[in-house]
């Protein structure tokens, strides 16, 4: 059979050769371990300053009380966030009343009606929407939008208010719903719409009756990926919003469910509870301070709720992405 | 690009004879018929999770000389070549039992590196695939890796004579592999596999992507690579086996090496019935 | 995707009503540009406001409308040579100059007065700017708009990028850099070119070590060392000579030693002339950031010029920046002689300049300026390696299955989530980790740079991730065939095929960075300083926070005025920033 008289040279390579492919590998999963990391950091961090506060305060207190006031000028600490999740529910709400909407006409469009040429046009614009700062937002909400509308609709705003704040955030958070619903009616086989038309339907009753329908999941994961930002905005909310920590009055309706007038929360100054955050953050961050814990224990909250809004999010649309 | 109208003009009439069994094959008269075995195969299996795609072959393949697999898709001859410099060590799910020896040693073995072996083994694939990047450094590419202590632009220019694309190019070096038509990529691809000096050429349908002009240019080459090296080719095209090869083996449906001879004797006379249906076209 | 429908209307067949279907399509389209129609609406007010345009008389917007707006765009419809193009620009903008005038006063009439709003104004925004816009992008069709824009780009970017540098010798020691880069980098790049040349692959191994041990007796020297050159000196032994070898080899490339001589030196020997002997010989203009700027525009530019010579085509698009100068320095003019009041923009070189003041006139971004430029640099080099490296180890050295399967997906699943965690929270992280637990202090350069990279990491890694999975399969195998390692791989093949994909993501996430302000807060960066930084551990401030600062400020001049310039001056960094992003991906995707 074989003279193996030159038999090749197949070893392994020298160890300097190895050395650096080894050097490398481990280079790039060091930075890949980064990436854990920050995740293993945000939580550490979270956790040991919100373990601390909730070691003072009761976290049935944190949870249930509906005053916030953790700088009292007279002493009398209070850490409800109740007040703040109402500010944050305001927000969220009146921002998806225009994102969602908005967003959801815009992905039809843009997958079904539009040419190419306008599509191409298009979505760079929307993404604009996402890239402008949110602190320029802000400025816009406080200094234009709310003196428009304290002008024409609604005279008795006041300069800080949860509309302006919110409608900014809404137009924020376009191009999140716009972008990935598209994504999903894009995904949508036109075999469907073939069926739909070889039965006589028209655009309109295809792309409600058969696009939206079929591409529900990546949709409905889009409204809470920008739901789930809208909670976590900032400096929208801190500049345009105010911060005033506020329990609208509850009223009762005929059946005695709770029931809040919108025009209490959306036209006067509240507070979310990020801005909560920002607003201790203004004052004092040496630490060991409860303020400074309950600034974790807030952290620690948003964390938790866009956390667990993104993992929901991502199982809903790994059903839509396993369909096709 | 400059090239393609020349290409065409040559040779248009080379692969229009549909060359069938009784064609003259193999016995390209090379010199020195060499009883030495470059690769070897040995109760080899090769699995792709549960699938087997590779079922039990043993074959030894000659020195410079040119081997053909052929056979219909999904049969198993890409599988096989890929198994030869441990291409498939790339596909999770793949599973080699059984030996594969290159120069007496199986590069199965633990201590084997499948980097050391490529280098090795040259390949050419079925779709060309330069990078994007300049003629020269094309060809330069495995000097560059494998730390080629000699003269580059000197290799360069032999790789390229060698693959029959020297005179086509020496005036434009620096410019881009991309700028190439397809079969002059291919030919760069193959001057890429032979510049670091390998042992063996694996071919996989190398012209099954070109027109026939441009495949006949690389048939032409083949033939004369068999000069220095041992090329192993796939092809899907028992006209181009016949022409350019002198020993073939036949893979059948599962993985099975059915048949593996002279290539005079497997399209004049084959043993096995199912290879003369295959070769006949009854079947397959 | 769509099919048409409308063939159905065929008579005896009946016919199914449209209108809910058309009512549909129009509520659709106008959701689709009713965000973008709303933001568009807010940058005319911040600009009408940053630049005082509302209380400048017309006059001056008509002079130099005709100095200097209408020759640009007669410049455009020259280099796109269309007729029809031509055709419709001025219908445009006669018909528009009409209809605004028309439907304006309308509304004046019946409506009532719309606030800071005249015609002339809605006129040069509705109709002059999307004109101005599209007539670039049919003009950069041409040749001799292609070469003009890319002339001014080059003189700008240039610019930017050498006060960019002399920004960030704020902060670095320039003196341990003259030493790292005459210890370690010349004598590293050294043993590479001589390797490169005579094929000595020890010689480029040894680069990289050289560099490294010169880099670490930099930092003994410095302190024993008692004297430096000048500060113009290092700049130009470090940055302009460089810079200039740079260009020459671009040049010598493309065949022509003179020429390459040319292209560096000139540029080089002029910085070097300005920027030493500048202030001596009346120039008014010298010293250190002279010469960086010099270097930095004319390098390229000479490189360009030499290009557009070479090729010959378009070569009357170098006029172009003669025509803005000209027009500007005709509209001053004329403005200057005929005593045209001038508009008294908040938007000014004092602005740019100067620190932050109680008195609206004279509050200036500077300081602000230079912490975002020095924060961004940081966060660039750490985001764009850390994210090149995780997204390299993600697509090239992981596999599919197995723990290592399991152990990628979990990387994989937690970027994604990384990526949505909401930026208070990375600045809760800043705060506890950087500030407090490793000590680096509030509101530092370093704190707030590692904050923001990590907040931006995700993002980097997604898009480099789809770079490189944009490579193709083919050039990976064909080089592992040759038996190239994974790294030779990576390093050869994938990463420079998809390098300007990974570059246009990571200046895209590096917009984002510049325009947060949450996490700057929570790790306590200040509001406002009143210096320029000194030292990446000094106080810092940046642009979003000065602008959430003065947004604060009760009076009408801040909230109309100064807070305006400072929106419209971040905003035009980050488009400058994005507008180079894709521009690079268009030439990259030509170019493939």
């Amino acid at each position: 059979m074989t003279d193996s008289t030159e038999s090749p040279d197949l070893q392994r390579r020298s160890g300097l050769t190895r050395l650096k492919e080894g050097t490398y590998g481990g280079f790039f999963a060091a930075c890949a371990a980064i990436t854990l990391l920050t995740t293993v950091a945000i939580i550490v961090t979270l956790l040991s300053d919100a373990v601390a506060f909730f070691s003072q305060v009761p976290i049935t207190e944190f949870l249930t009380s509906t005053s916030w006031s953790p700088n009292p000028r007279g002493g009398g600490q209070t850490f409800g966030i109740v007040a703040l999740v109402i500010g944050t529910l305001t927000v969220t709400i009146t921002a998806a009343f225009v994102a969602i909407p908005v967003g959801t006409l815009t992905a039809i469009y843009l997958s079904e009606y539009a040419t190419p040429n306008a599509r191409s046009i298009l979505k760079p614009l929307l993404e604009i929407l996402a890239g402008i700062p949110t602190v320029v937002y802000g400025y816009f909400a406080l200094v234009y939008i709310t003196p428009a509308l304290k002008a024409t609709l609604f005279p008795e705003m006041s300069t800080f208010n949860a509309l302006s704040a919110s409608l900014m955030v809404g137009i924020m958070t376009i191009p999140m719903v716009s972008s990935i619903s598209e994504d999903a009616m894009s995904a949508v086989p036109d075999d469907l719409r073939q069926a739909g038309y070889g039965l006589g339907a028209t655009k309109f009753e295809v792309s409600t009756g058969i696009v939206v329908p079929a591409s529900i999941s990546g949709i409905a994961s889009s409204y809470i990926l920008a739901v789930s930002r809208a909670i976590g905005e900032t400096m929208i909310v801190v500049v345009a919003m105010g911060a005033q920590a506020r329990m609208p009055t509850v009223g009762e309706t005929v059946l005695g469910i709770p029931f809040i007038n919108p025009a209490d929360v959306l036209l006067d100054s509240g507070m979310t509870i990020t801005v909560a955050m920002v607003q201790i953050a203004g004052g004092d961050l040496t630490g060991g301070t409860l303020p400074y814990d309950a600034m974790f224990a807030l952290g620690l909250t948003l964390f938790v709720v866009t956390l667990v809004m993104n993992v929901l999010s991502d199982i809903i649309a790994e059903r839509y992405r396993e369909e096709y | 690009m400059s090239n393609t109208e020349s290409e065409t003009q040559t040779e248009t009439e080379a692969s229009d004879s549909l060359i069938t069994t009784d064609v003259e094959t193999g016995s390209n008269g090379r010199s020195a018929p060499s009883n030495r075995t470059a690769v070897a195969a040995r109760d080899l299996n090769v699995f792709y999770g549960d699938e087997q795609a590779i079922d039990d072959v043993t074959m030894e393949i000659p020195e410079n000389r040119v081997t053909a697999l052929i056979g219909p898709s999904g049969c198993g001859k890409s599988t096989f070549l890929r198994t030869i410099n441990r291409m498939n060590d790339m596909i999770e799910v793949c599973r080699v039992e059984g030996d594969v020896e290159f120069g007496g040693k199986n590069v199965y073995d633990d201590d084997v590196d499948p980097v050391a072996l490529r280098r090795k083994i040259g390949m050419v694939f079925q779709k060309p695939n330069p990078f994007p990047k300049s003629i020269r450094d094309n060809v330069a590419y495995g000097l560059k890796i494998q730390g080629f202590d000699g003269d580059v632009d000197e290799r360069v220019e032999e790789s390229l004579k060698g693959a029959a694309l020297w005179d086509e190019v020496k005036d434009q070096l620096d410019s881009s592999g991309l700028d190439l038509s397809g079969g002059q990529q291919q030919r760069l691809c193959i001057a890429r596999a032979i510049a670091p000096d390998p042992e063996v050429i694996l071919m996989d349908e190398p012209t099954s992507a070109l027109d026939p002009v441009a495949a006949s240019k690389i048939e032409d080459l083949i033939d004369d690579l068999a000069e220095e090296y041992t090329v192993i080719i796939v092809t899907h095209n028992m006209q181009q086996a016949a022409r350019i090869s002198d020993r073939t083996a036949v893979f059948l449906t599962g993985g099975r090496l059915v048949e593996y001879d002279d290539t005079t004797k497997i399209f004049e006379d084959p043993e096995e019935q199912r290879v003369e249906d295959y070769i006949t076209g009854k079947f397959g | 995707m769509a099919t048409d429908t409308d063939t159905a209307r065929i008579e005896g067949f009946g016919e199914v009503s449209r209108v809910r279907g058309i009512i549909f399509e129009y509520l659709s389209l106008g959701a689709s540009v009713l965000g973008i129609f709303a933001l568009a609406v807010l940058l005319v007010y911040v600009t009408i406001d940053a630049f005082d345009l509302a209380g400048t008389s017309p006059l001056w917007l008509l002079t130099y409308f005709v100095t200097l707006v209408v020759p640009f765009l007669a410049f455009c419809l020259y280099s796109a040579r269309d007729r029809e193009v031509t055709r419709r620009a001025v219908t445009v903008a006669g018909g528009g100059l009409v209809a605004v005038a028309a439907v304006f006063t309308a509304i004046e009439t019946f409506v009532g007065q719309i606030p800071r709003l005249n015609w002339q104004l809605a006129y040069l925004f509705v109709v002059v700017a999307p004109l101005t816009g599209y007539l670039v992008y049919m003009g950069a069709r041409g040749r001799p708009g292609a070469v003009g824009f890319g002339l001014v780009g080059r003189l700008i970017g240039g610019a930017a990028i050498g006060l960019a540098f002399s920004v960030l010798f704020l902060v670095f020691d320039e003196r341990l850099w003259f030493l790292a880069y005459t210890l370690g980098i010349v004598p590293g790049l050294f043993a590479y070119a001589y390797g490169q040349l005579r094929n000595s692959s020890t010689a480029v191994t040894a680069a990289l070590p050289v560099s490294l041990v010169g880099v670490v007796l930099a930092v003994f020297v410095r302190d024993v060392l008692r004297t430096y050159p000048t500060t113009t000196f290092i700049y130009l032994w470090t940055l302009a000579i460089p810079i200039a070898a740079a260009g020459a080899l671009v040049v010598n490339a493309r065949g022509s030693r003179t020429a390459a001589l040319a292209a560096g030196g000139v540029p080089l020997a002029l910085a070097a002339v300005v920027g030493l002997f500048g202030r001596a010989i009346g120039l008014g203009v010298g010293g250190p950031n002279a010469l960086l700027v010099i270097a930095l525009a004319g390098v390229p530019v000479a490189v360009y010029l030499h290009r557009v010579f070479d090729v010959g085509e378009g070569v009357t698009g170098l006029g172009l920046p003669v025509l803005l100068v000209g027009g500007a320095l005709a509209g001053a003019l004329v403005v200057e002689t005929f005593g045209i009041p001038t508009p008294n923009s908040w938007v000014s070189g004092t602005f740019l300049t100067e620190a932050p003041s109680r008195n609206a006139r004279d509050a200036g971004l500077y300081p602000a300026i230079v912490g975002s430029v020095i924060i961004i640099a940081m966060v660039a080099v750490l985001s764009f390696v850390l994210g090149v490296a995780t997204s390299v180890f993600l697509e090239e050295y992981t596999a599919d299955s197995g723990v290592v399967g399991a152990l990628t997906r979990l990387l994989q699943i937690n970027i994604a989530n990384l990526a949505a965690v909401p930026s208070v929270v990375y600045g809760l992280l800043g705060l506890g980790l950087f500030a407090n637990l490793l000590g680096f202090g509030f509101g530092t350069a370093v704190t707030v740079s590692l904050t923001l990279s990590l907040l931006i990491l995700p993002i980097t890694i997604i898009s480099a991730q789809e770079a490189i999975r944009s490579v193709p399969d083919d050039l990976r195998r064909g080089s592992d065939a040759m038996g190239a390692t994974r790294w030779q791989t990576t390093k050869n093949v994938v990463l420079p095929e998809a390098f300007p994909g990974i570059l246009t993501g990571t200046i895209l996430a590096l917009g984002r960075a510049i325009g947060e302000t949450a996490p700057l807060i929570m790790v306590g960066a200040a509001t406002t300083v009143f210096s320029a930084p000194s030292s990446l551990f000094s106080k810092f401030s940046a642009m979003p926070m000065q602008i959430y600062a003065w947004a604060n400020f009760p009076q009408a001049e801040f909230r109309y005025g100064v807070v305006a310039a400072g929106v419209i001056t971040l905003l035009t960094i980050l488009v400058g920033m994005n507008g180079t992003a894709i521009l690079l991906r268009n030439r990259a995707e030509r170019g493939s």
